[in-house]
This record gives structure tokens, C-alpha cells and sequence, in this order.
């Protein structure tokens, strides 16, 4: 049996990794990692990712603990490591698998930095910088477009509505994560039809219902809902998000 | 060193005996991280140095639906690739049987797997955003329509601290290995990957500042090392030359 120790706050890098444990009903161990506190730069936690970041797993099953950091690397390493029926993978150097992993690569160099900025200068910069969120609202809505176009190209050459392959796969998980935070970067998923289909199925999925609720409840859309919970949802965010880079900031002076 | 008939003998048996067609452009770094690991493997290729306006529409949007470089086509495959970080992954997997810049199994090899996704996800993007509010700025001082929307100072700032933080990180980690690479030993795939960017603090546009080097060799000095050592190899030192004879060529 797995023992995989997952370090994680409720995030969309965080929620793609436990919605990959919970696809592969793999038994881990939830590490909360309080952002507000900088948890993530104390030492111990710098020896499982210097990076200072999460996700992060550290994989205990074999004997040897395995770190493992970076979302990509995750995803590929746990399905490497147990997803042997390839279930959501596919196998290793096949032509899916380097079409998986370009998409992989993608959402990590493209979807998660970009909207990433966006939250940063809509939600949490203290003085708003109009040029700065159109700018990355707008590269954020650049890449759902290219999400939604190669979507439709796969629906329509009988591939289903997914990435790659025909199938549901870490490809369409790690876009999932942070396509479903989007209103969150005030980005709107009204003009992308394929995606916003796609996103409703990935919802529904019993361990994506799962994941998401790791490692606390995921209430940011319920907050959303209303005018009063998204200012005290932001509120609450904004104060740990800009403490981390005060800090970072002082560091580096 | 492996020789070449070795170093590009595929694991799956194959045999880079076509020139794999890498689509590239002078001024984005990424292409060149490709060109790198092509030169380090002997990998014979050709470059098409392509304009701006031809990446969002066919035939290319056929080669990468998101319209930028690189990409490649392997006609020894027969594979179509794109992003940087995927790509340089394949060519290891498929030409760099004698692992001579990775790991075949082992710690190591999911190592260097992480630093390669940090550098894809955490060192290019942010260098990136440096590079454009670098370049946005520059571009804006003889144009006064753009006077009214002046102070994107904190942007800059927002990146360069970005810059430290990575190169600190980088920094640490070799201090706390005492090694020379990120990973085991050996220079692999992981560190060369974070070269191209790199150029761009050492050389024009310099996105720090001409003075920065000075800064980074005093208080990244694991880093500053770290970075001397690739770029005195001979396949990145071909990269860069390559880079700037395409600029100055125009393109």
C-alpha cells in the first residue's frame, strides 16, 4: 500500500496533486502547509522543496523516501509509479505521452503563471495597475482560447471532449485546477463553450470532488456567490498572499 | 566523452540519421534551450528562424496550437513537438542513450525532472515578465500618448525581486549540496535548461541592469559560479554564438 505524504494548501497547484492521489486511489497522508505563517520556507520544508512552494510529496512506500516537487513532476512521477493500467496516463514515449507532457508543460508555463498574475493585480496588489490585470487577463483569456480550439478540434476528430488521446487525463487535470478558479483572476469562461463543457464533466468526477477539498473546504466559489463573501474571501486572502512576498522582498533587499 | 554514433542512438533503437527541423527565433530565449541540448547531443538539425506574425496561423498552428516557439519535427519518429520543457524531455528519452546529460533511474532522475519543471514554471515566466515591463518602458519614453498610464515602477519590482528569489534558490541549494549541477554529479538537462534566460542579465536587453552581474556574483556566488561553468561548455558557447548571428542577421 502507498505512503505518500502530500504538503499542500487550497490552492490550484495544490488541488491538481490530492485530485491525483484521490483519481488513483492512492492512501497519502494530508500536510497542511499554513502560506500565512510561511510555513513553506522554514528548513525542513526546504529539504523536500528548495524551492519553497507547493505542492510537494515526499513518497515513502518503497522504503527509500522519494521527494518529489514541482506539479508536473508529481503528476508524472505518481502515474509513472502506479498508474500501470494507465488510467489516466499513457504509456511512457508513446506519441500521446509526449503530447500529454507538452500539455503538462503548457499549463505550467502558460495557464498557472499567467492567471497566477492576474489574481496578483486584481485581487491582492495593494494599488490597482489597470495596464498590469488587463494584461494578464487578457494572456489568461489567450490561453482558454487555445484550450477551447484544441478541445473542439478533438471533439470533432471523434476525440472526445479531452486533451489527448480520446481520454480523461493528467493533461485535462492540471488545466482543470486552474480553469476552475477562474473567476477568482476575474476572468470570465462565458465565450469558451468547449471549455466551460469540459470543466462541468471534470466537476462532476467523484475524486476531482474529492481533491478539491484538500486540504481544507473549497469555498471560494460558494463565497463568490455574493458581493459580501467575495470581499471577505479576498480580504482574507490578500493578507496572507501579500505578507509571503513582504518577506521575500525583505530577503532579498 | 560518448561518441557521436553512441551519444545518438535512441533507446527505443533510434537512430537521429534525418536533421530534426527546430522552429526557433532569436529574441525569445526558449528556443535556444533546445538548440543547446540538440548541440550537446550531437543531434544533427536544421533551424527556420520564423517572424512573429507567422506563429498564430497555419500551417505552423499545426506544429504547436499555441503559436510559439520552439517546436520540432523529428522525421525520425515522425513526432511534432512543442514547448520547450516537453521537448527536451523526448530528446533525452528517445537520443541521450548513454545518459550523458540525464539519469536512467533513481532519485536522480525524478530530481532532475524537478528542476527542469521549476525552471519551465518558475524561472522562464517570471524572467519574461521582467524581460516585457523591461522592454514596455523602454519603448514608452519618446511616446508621450502613453505618459497617462506611467507608474508600472511596482511591476518592475514585482519581477526583479522574482529574479533574486530564483537565483537565491538556486543559490542554497548548491551551498547545501556542496555540488557543482543541481542534480548528482554530472550537468544534466535540468541545469542547461536555465541558461538562454540567463543572457538576458549577462547581455542585452539586460533586464537587471548592466551593473547586476556584480550583484549576482556577490550574493549568489554558488549561482554566479554555477552559470560560468555552462556557459563556458562548448555546445552552449555554439547556442549563444548561433543567437546572435541570427539577430544580427536581421531577424
Amino acid at each position: 500500500m502507498a505512503d505518500i505524504d502530500l504538503y499542500t494548501a487550497g490552492t490550484p497547484n495544490g488541488q491538481k496533486i490530492s485530485c491525483t492521489l484521490e483519481e488513483l486511489g492512492l492512501k497519502y497522508t494530508v500536510h497542511k502547509i499554513d502560506i500565512a505563517k510561511n510555513v513553506q520556507k522554514e528548513d525542513w520544508f526546504l529539504e523536500i522543496n528548495p524551492n519553497g512552494r507547493i505542492p510537494a510529496i515526499v513518497d515513502k512506500t518503497s522504503g527509500t523516501p522519494q521527494r518529489v516537487f514541482e506539479g508536473a513532476a508529481i503528476q508524472l512521477y505518481l502515474c509513472a509509479t502506479y498508474d500501470t493500467q494507465h488510467t489516466i496516463s499513457f504509456p511512457y514515449a508513446s506519441a500521446e505521452y509526449w503530447e500529454m507532457l507538452s500539455w503538462l508543460t503548457w499549463m505550467q508555463s502558460g495557464i498557472g503563471p499567467m492567471q497566477g498574475q492576474a489574481n496578483h493585480f486584481y485581487r491582492y496588489a495593494p494599488t490597482k495597475i489597470a495596464y498590469a490585470i488587463t494584461r494578464y487577463q487578457t494572456e489568461t483569456k489567450r490561453l482558454y482560447q487555445v484550450l477551447n480550439d484544441r478541445l473542439e478540434a478533438q471533439r470533432g476528430a471523434g476525440q472526445g471532449l479531452w486533451l489527448v488521446g480520446g481520454k480523461y487525463s493528467i493533461a485535462d487535470l492540471c488545466c482543470f485546477s486552474w480553469v476552475n478558479w477562474a473567476e477568482w483572476a476575474g476572468v470570465e469562461t462565458q465565450g469558451f463553450a468547449a471549455v466551460r463543457t469540459w470543466l462541468e464533466v471534470i466537476q462532476r468526477r467523484p475524486a476531482v470532488r474529492r481533491g478539491v477539498e484538500v486540504p481544507e473546504r473549497f469555498a471560494m466559489k460558494e463565497a463568490m456567490r455574493t458581493r459580501e463573501g467575495e470581499e471577505e474571501y479576498a480580504k482574507h486572502h490578500s493578507n496572507w498572499v501579500m505578507q509571503g512576498m513582504k518577506e521575500d522582498e525583505e530577503k532579498h533587499k | 566523452m560518448a561518441s557521436i554514433v553512441q551519444s545518438v542512438m535512441g533507446s527505443a533503437g533510434v537512430k537521429a540519421e534525418k536533421p530534426i527541423k527546430l522552429y526557433s527565433h532569436p529574441g525569445g530565449p526558449n528556443p535556444w534551450k533546445v538548440a543547446i541540448i540538440l548541440n550537446e547531443l550531437g543531434i544533427p538539425y536544421t533551424t527556420e528562424l520564423m517572424d512573429f506574425g507567422d506563429l498564430k496561423k497555419e500551417p505552423f498552428e499545426s506544429v504547436n496550437p499555441n503559436g510559439r516557439v520552439p517546436a520540432i519535427e523529428d522525421p525520425n519518429t515522425g513526432l511534432k513537438l512543442w514547448e520547450s520543457g516537453a521537448i527536451i524531455e523526448y530528446l533525452l528519452e528517445t537520443y541521450d542513450t548513454s545518459h550523458a546529460l540525464s539519469y536512467a533511474s533513481g532519485s536522480e532522475k525524478w530530481e532532475a525532472k524537478c528542476w527542469l519543471h521549476f525552471q519551465t514554471s518558475g524561472q522562464g515566466p517570471y524572467f519574461g515578465q521582467r524581460a516585457w515591463f523591461i522592454l514596455l518602458t523602454s519603448a514608452r519614453r519618446g511616446l508621450s500618448q502613453y505618459h497617462s498610464e506611467k507608474n508600472l515602477t511596482s511591476c518592475l519590482d514585482r519581477y526583479g525581486n522574482e529574479i533574486r528569489r530564483v537565483l537565491g534558490v538556486v543559490d542554497a541549494h548548491l551551498k547545501k549540496t556542496g555540488g557543482e549541477y543541481l542534480v548528482g554529479d554530472k550537468c544534466t538537462f535540468a541545469d542547461l535548461a536555465f541558461v538562454p534566460w540567463h543572457w538576458l542579465l549577462t547581455s542585452p536587453p539586460h533586464i537587471m541592469g548592466e551593473g547586476f552581474g556584480k550583484e549576482w556574483r556577490e550574493e549568489y556566488p554558488q549561482a554566479w559560479a554555477w552559470n560560468e561553468r555552462l556557459q563556458a561548455r562548448t555546445a552552449v558557447a555554439k547556442a549563444r554564438e548561433d543567437r546572435q548571428a541570427a539577430m544580427q542577421a536581421g531577424h
